[in-house]
Order: C-alpha cells, then structure tokens, then sequence
C-alpha cells in the first residue's frame, strides 16, 4: 500500500537531495516516476485534461522552485502532494471553481469506452465516475489519495493535517457516501 | 462481529492492514451483511476505474520548462562572475567578509537570526508572506514557459506558448517582445493568429501598441492582416487610422482585407470621405 515508487536506486529521496543542491536534470527522473500518477490524480479530482496537465507542469516547477523547502528525511510523497494540492488550490482560485468537474468527467471516463470492456462493466464504470464527481471535494479526494494514489493512512494524515484515527473516519464517511451515490444513480436502493 | 466492528475494522481492511484472523472474520461478517459488504464492493470497483494517460506534449512542456530553468541559472551564473559578485548589495560589500569561511559563518548568523525572526512572527503573516511568495514564483514560471515554448522548433509548442502567455498577469518585456516577435515573424499562421489574439489583452502597454502596427505593415497573410485590423481598430490606437490607410494603398491586397481597412476607417470615424481627402 506504499504510495512512494520502488525503491529503486536512487530513490526519490536521494534524487530530490540532488536536486535541491543544483542537479536540475534529476527532477526529469522524478517526472518520469510521477507524472502520470499526478495526471491521475488531478483529472480524477477536477476530470479536466487540460487543466490535469497545467497542473502537473506546475507542480514539478514549482519542486524547482521550493527545493530548499525539501529537507533530509522527509517523505518525498507527501512533499511532492502537498505541492500539489497547493497548486490546485492556486489553480482553482483563479478560475470558477469546479465547474468543469461534471462536464469533463465524460472525457475522463473514455478509457472505460474502449471497445474490450462489456457493456454492463462500462456502464457501472461510468455511473460510479458520476457518483464520484458528486461527492463533496474533500471527500473525493481522501478517496482519491487513498484508494488510487496509493497513499498511506499516515501519509494523507500528514497531509491534511490529522491523525490516522481521523483519516480511517473520513475514508469510511468517503466511501459510505460514495456507495449512496452510487445506488442512487444506479436505482437501487441503498441498503 | 457487529456492523459498528466491521465499520471500524473497514479502512484496515482495504488498507490491508489487518492480520489474517481479523480479515477472515471481517469476510465472514461480510457474506450475512449487505450493507458492509456493498461498501467493501464500492471500494473494489473504485480501484477497477481506469484513466486517461496524459498527452506526449506534457513530457514536452517539462522538458522545455527544464531547460529554460537551467539556461536561466547558466546565466545568472554567468552574470555573477562578471559583474565580480555583483550579488552583495554595494553598501554590504564594504564589510561583507571576502574569505569564505567567514561568508558561511555570517550566514548561519543570519540563518539563527532569521528563524528567531520567523519564530516571533504570527502563522498568519508568515502564511501571507508564503503566499505571496508563491504567487511571485507561479508569475515567474508562467513567463519562463511561455518563453521558452515560444522558441519551440514546432508550431503547436510555439502555439502553446503563446496560450501559456494568457496565464501571466503582468508580463515583463521579455515576453511581450517575444509575442511582439511572434506576431512579426513567425512562419506559421495559425500562431502569429494566435499572438495577435493573446496581445489583445496587453494593449494598454505603448510597446505592444506600437508593434502592433509594425506588424500590421509587414503581413502578408490576409487572415492575419484582418485580426490585427479588428486589434487596431478595437484598442483605437492613434496610430490605427495611419496604418490602415498605408495597407489600404497597397494595390495587391485581397479584397476581403480591404473591405475590413474601410470598415476599420469607418469605425473610427475616418471613414471613405475624410480617408479620400
């Protein structure tokens, strides 16, 4: 359940030390490792590509940027989420919020269009999508972070800033309210 | 094991954090309820939503962005060797040690000094300070990217570039220049179109205005000529009707152009009558 990448050697740790003391080239072997999870993970929040890539680039300039905040020791991963939950909300701050969240999230659904997946399959990926754009932000995204990012208990605490206690609570609360949705949209009753 | 019991145990369980005597007996709650058990499904089918993969051009962007980040530290390194540490401030210089075992001792005092500092601030002023700081950076990256993507071998990363420019609030000359350039030279339509588009907001600077007739008296594509008229003729720059009338003298111009010269004229109250004179 460890959301940081195999620790292959260098890990991510030793890479963002070497960047942080002026080896630049090395956050490309950072972005080779996280872009796409970050993609993911933004196009799942806000279902918009075009917005999901801007952020992305944002938020490795922005490791550039704030090296020196990166300290010995710490948790490249949640360094590298609160980065990019800042640049979200910097992002957001800007624009309307969240409006494109229902509009987009068809487009981001189109990977369950390809053609080998069945009918039934695609139509409950493509519901549960719209019961996940329906959940309350903040919701949506310890659901995000802990069931497709990968993190762990500990490290979406430290991000947002509570204990793992606390985290399990909004999980379930996430999760409960998600499979309301869900049974709402789908018809059925929600037991 | 009752429903509350299994809710608690639920997070652990699809963390995989439970041992295997927990898990079993959670499963076992599971086939009697289906209430907990439509929540573990939840989580199941969650995981099985596939995504998009993001497009090659973000790769390209990073790399772009890379490169600039590294071009601008080659060259403020380079402007600090001849400007001999121009880096001190004059007035520091005079007392700033020149050996630099003394350099780093005066910096970890200021470093001891400056987290003392920070210690006696409030959260809420540091957290303004960060802010603003972080606006200062994004401003900055956003003209680094349009910067650099505008010098792009490739006409849509140039495009993209000029897009990137929309995002800066307030640019520096660097990047209105290069828009400048943009519009003037660049051998594709479809951006120097879309440079002239992203100028629009920037009309209130005098450079911008003043390129925007240069350019309007070197193009040859009539698509771009009627842009920049429309641009001219909607900043009603004071140099709009002169400019207008020079293109409207050139014999070869399309004809849909010069209807747009007069309607321009029209508009600006130079219409056929006064421009005749």
């Amino acid at each position: 359940m460890n959301g940081t990448p195999s620790v292959d050697s260098p890990n991510d740790e030793v890479l963002m030390l070497a960047v942080e003391n002026g080896d630049a080239r090395k956050l490309a072997v950072l972005f080779d490792r996280h872009h796409r999870v970050l993609f993911h993970f933004y196009l799942r929040l806000t279902g918009d590509r075009d917005a999901s890539e801007d952020l992305v680039q944002d938020v490795f300039f922005r490791m550039l940027k704030y090296r020196q905040t990166y300290r010995p020791g710490m948790d490249f991963a949640t360094w590298m989420y609160r980065i990019a939950r800042n640049a979200r909300t910097d992002y957001f701050r800007k624009r309307s919020r969240e409006v494109a969240l229902e509009e987009g999230w068809d487009a981001a659904g189109d990977a369950d269009a390809a053609p080998g997946r069945g009918l039934e399959a695609r139509q409950e990926a493509a519901m549960l999508r719209r019961a996940l754009a329906k959940l309350p932000e903040e919701k949506r995204e310890v659901l995000v972070l802990s069931r497709f990012q990968n993190l762990r208990y500990e490290q979406i605490g430290e991000l947002l800033g509570c204990d793992v206690g606390a985290v399990k609570v909004r999980v379930y609360r996430a999760l409960r309210e998600l499979r309301e949705i869900y049974s709402q949209i789908s018809g059925r009753k929600a037991s | 094991m009752k429903c509350e019991q299994a809710r608690e145990q639920l997070p652990d369980y699809l963390a995989d954090g439970l041992d295997p005597e927990e898990r079993s007996e959670l499963e076992e709650h599971f086939a009697g309820c289906a209430s907990c058990r439509e929540e573990a499904a939840a989580w199941t089918r969650l995981g099985e939503l596939t995504a998009e993969e993001p497009s090659p051009a973000l790769r390209a962007r990073f790399e772009a962005m890379l490169e600039a980040y590294e071009e601008g530290l080659g060259r403020r390194a380079r402007e600090q060797r001849t400007s001999g540490g121009s880096a001190v401030p004059g007035w520091l210089r005079g007392w700033w040690p020149q050996r630099p075992a003394l350099q780093f001792a005066c910096s970890v005092g200021f470093l001891i000094v400056g987290l003392g500092a920070g210690h006696l601030l409030t959260a809420r002023g540091a957290a303004d300070g960060q802010l603003s700081q972080l606006r200062e950076e994004v401003h900055n990256m956003r003209e680094m990217v349009a910067l650099s993507l505008m010098q792009q071998q490739s006409a849509s990363e140039r495009l993209r570039g000029v897009n990137w420019s929309y995002r800066v609030d307030r640019p520096d000359s660097e990047v209105l220049a290069a828009l400048l350039r943009t519009v003037k030279y660049d051998p594709s339509v479809d951006v120097r179109l879309a440079a002239a588009d992203a100028l629009r907001q920037f009309s209130q600077y005098p450079a911008v205005r003043q390129g925007l007739v240069e350019a309007l008296g070197r193009q040859k594509s009539p698509l771009v000529q009627i842009a920049l008229i429309d641009l001219l003729v909607d900043i009603r720059d004071r140099r709009a009707a002169g400019a207008l009338r020079q293109l409207g003298a050139d014999t070869s111009l399309e004809y849909v152009v010069r209807e747009r010269v007069e309607q321009g004229l029209e508009k600006l109250g130079m219409g056929e009558k006064s421009w005749a004179r």
